[in-house]
């Protein structure tokens, strides 16, 4: 050991506070930091701020769980915002994480437990956003808009359809605007496919067959430290048997309709957007392949075949989820008998492939005009020297092509933009209630033909309310 | 070890070599304090190697990961402002090495092992976490707190202590 002091003198103070001022050093350097990091914030709330002229809209959320978070970070940048109120019965944790968070970005919400004395308390609120579990949403929906409110819901509308079809009758009844959180149908990816590839060039020719699909590899069920635990009473208070159902209220029957209800209806209502049609009929297999029955009682693996009479003549349409492997994600397939159209929510995955069939009329008029990109040379033409020879039988592969739209904004922020230009007056709902009660109609079916073990036929007036 | 005399230049790079160690830990732990999302289930999750298993296991336990999570943030706070005020260096070094050896055991760099999480170098079995446990088994070894820390002052009131003690008895 170098230079062990004998006794205690002020040189020895000296080297003992030497690095003393390291430690400012560190402290001046993070609050530069933390200033910078301030500056960006505001930055962003300052975006956030309502352009000269433009209504000021006051919102509050109700459920603040993972959804309801992700739904505040799309809020927080969409212009002329207030928020005013977050309810959440979890105060212990979920309630406060979000209001924190909200706090960051200059907004003072009041936080509350019960959603009813929020109604009474908060007179100045225009909308409410609701994440809540689905069993909830009817209710919660309802007596917002009775309240005087405009309401985007979570989807699914509704775990049952009775809940679905009261929630569309409430909005006819008050007159506010109800919107349903199927996000696609804002989302300037679909909406360009739906408008111009399917709409307006009908690149696809008649489509004959969909395939879609969300798998997700095994998830540990969620849970929560003790010190965050909801007290038991209030549990019960709020229709829940303990901290695991609360938690996973997604797997329980009476509570979320599981997998095929959670990821499927994404994907099911584009099926029926993008096929301008309801399905005449579903059948399907599922069961609880993997996971405890015990704490999982919905289906953790679902297969389910629809028939579509389309305008142009019937197709099938083919649904997978399974929780058990994620590999190949989640992506609705489009074939017609000119082209195919691969796509998907999630862009990095899947850029948004079209591919025109040989034998279809040429794709230049729409690819002068952007609606999709110039054809990428395939791979396997590309390695025609390799020596592999293609049976005279085959179909030559046909050219691929991308979407050449992005969205480069959270998935939900255009959806919830839709729903604030609306109450706004300047938009039409892209999802309104009606049209989401015929999606939770063709997959809330889903479980009841797996549990007929037959399949469901539906009639238009199925579709009603 | 007590035995070596190291030079006066050397002693002084250690101590640069504590401090800057030290600023790493502190920052690590304040960052993650004041990011009210930060969890070490992500990096836990994606554990390979031989201890796999027990790091998958907190994962998925509330209880143990919470735990995990706060005496990370904590830990590795405690770890940087002792180390930067050479307070308690040993103690602190042996704390360290703690951390940086588990890091090091969740996701060790072994042959073969091949990360999807993209990491900003490239390493094979040395990886900077193992660098800085060797850094803080110098510190550790060679006890710089003594020679510019608090530690030299407590060092030096606990002899004047002994000492005046000693006289009185005598």
């Amino acid at each position: 050991m170098a230079d062990e002091p004998k006794k205690l003198d002020r040189r020895d103070v000296l080297k003992g506070l030497s690095t003393l001022p390291a430690l400012g050093l560190f402290g001046y350097a993070w609050q530069r930091q933390r200033s910078y990091q301030q500056a960006r914030v505001t930055e962003v709330a300052a975006a956030a701020e309502a352009p000269a002229g433009q209504q000021v809209i006051n919102v509050a959320l109700l459920g603040a769980g993972a959804q309801g978070q992700v739904l505040t970070d799309s809020m927080l940048r969409i212009t002329g915002l207030r928020v005013r109120a977050v309810c959440d019965i979890w105060t212990e944790y979920n309630q406060k994480r979000v209001v924190n968070s909200l706090k960051r970005f200059k907004h003072e919400p009041n936080a509350y437990e019960d959603y009813r004395e929020m109604l009474d308390k908060e007179k100045e609120l225009d909308a409410v956003v609701i994440a809540t579990p689905d069993f909830w949403h009817a209710q919660h929906t309802i007596d917002c808009l009775k309240a005087g409110k405009h309401v985007y819901c979570e989807k699914e509308m509704s775990n049952t359809l009775e809940g679905a079809r009261r929630m569309v009758a409430a909005q006819r009844e008050t007159g506010k605007i109800l919107q349903i959180g199927h996000q696609r149908r804002s989302n300037p990816r679909y909406r360009h496919c739906y408008d111009k590839i399917l709409r307006e060039a009908r690149m696809l020719g008649r489509i004959v067959t969909v395939y879609g699909q969300w798998n997700r590899g095994v998830t540990p069920d969620l849970g929560a430290p003790d010190r965050y635990v909801v007290p038991q009473a209030r549990l019960a208070q709020y229709g829940f048997k303990d901290m695991h159902q609360f938690r996973n209220w997604r797997w329980y029957k009476g509570k979320g309709g599981g997998p095929i209800v959670d990821l499927g209806s994404h994907q099911i209502d584009i099926y029926g957007w993008f096929l301008g049609t309801n399905p005449s009929q579903v059948m399907a297999s599922g069961g609880n392949l993997y996971y405890d029955p015990k704490t999982h009682e919905w289906y953790d693996t679902v297969m389910a075949v629809y028939d579509y009479d389309t305008p142009l003549g019937p197709a099938k349409a083919y649904y997978s989820t399974q929780t058990t492997n994620g590999s190949q994600g989640y992506f609705e397939n489009f074939m017609g008998d000119q082209g195919t159209l691969l796509i998907s929510e999630s862009e990095v995955n899947y850029a948004g492939q079209l591919y025109r069939d040989p034998n279809a009329p040429a794709w230049d008029e729409w690819i002068q005009k952007g609606y999709v990109s110039a054809p990428k040379e395939q791979e396997t033409k590309a390695k025609s020297d390799s020596g592999a020879i293609a049976d005279v039988r085959e179909s030559v592969a046909p050219d691929q092509h991308t979407v050449p739209v992005t969205l480069r904004d959270p998935y939900h922020q255009p959806h919830l933009q839709n729903f604030f230009d609306a109450v706004r007056g300047k938009a039409t709902l892209n999802c309104p209630a009606e049209e989401a009660y015929q999606t939770a109609v063709a997959v809330l079916k889903v479980n009841d033909a797996i549990e007929a073990k037959a399949p469901v036929a539906f009639t238009p007036a199925d579709f009603k309310v | 070890m007590e035995d070596l005399k190291l030079s006066r230049s050397a002693m002084i790079a250690i101590t640069v070599l504590r401090v800057v160690v030290g600023w790493h830990f502190l920052y690590e732990g304040v960052a993650k304090l004041t990011s009210p999302s930060w969890s070490a289930a992500g990096y836990m999750k994606v554990s390979r190697g031989p201890f796999a298993g027990l790091f998958h296991w907190i994962a998925g336990q509330p209880q143990w990961l919470d735990t995990a999570n706060l005496v990370t943030m904590y830990g590795l706070t405690m770890v940087g402002v002792l180390l930067i005020l050479g307070l308690f260096t040993r103690l602190a070094a042996i704390g360290g090495i703690g951390f940086v050896v588990l890091f090091y055991l969740c996701n060790p760099p072994f042959v073969g092992y091949f990360y999807s999480i993209p990491t900003e170098g490239s390493y094979l079995i040395v990886n900077k976490n193992l660098v800085e446990a060797c850094a803080l088994g110098v510190i550790l070894l060679t006890r710089s707190g003594l020679f510019a820390g608090v530690d030299r002052i407590l060092h030096g009131l606990v002899r004047r202590r002994v000492r005046r003690e000693g006289l009185a008895t005598a």
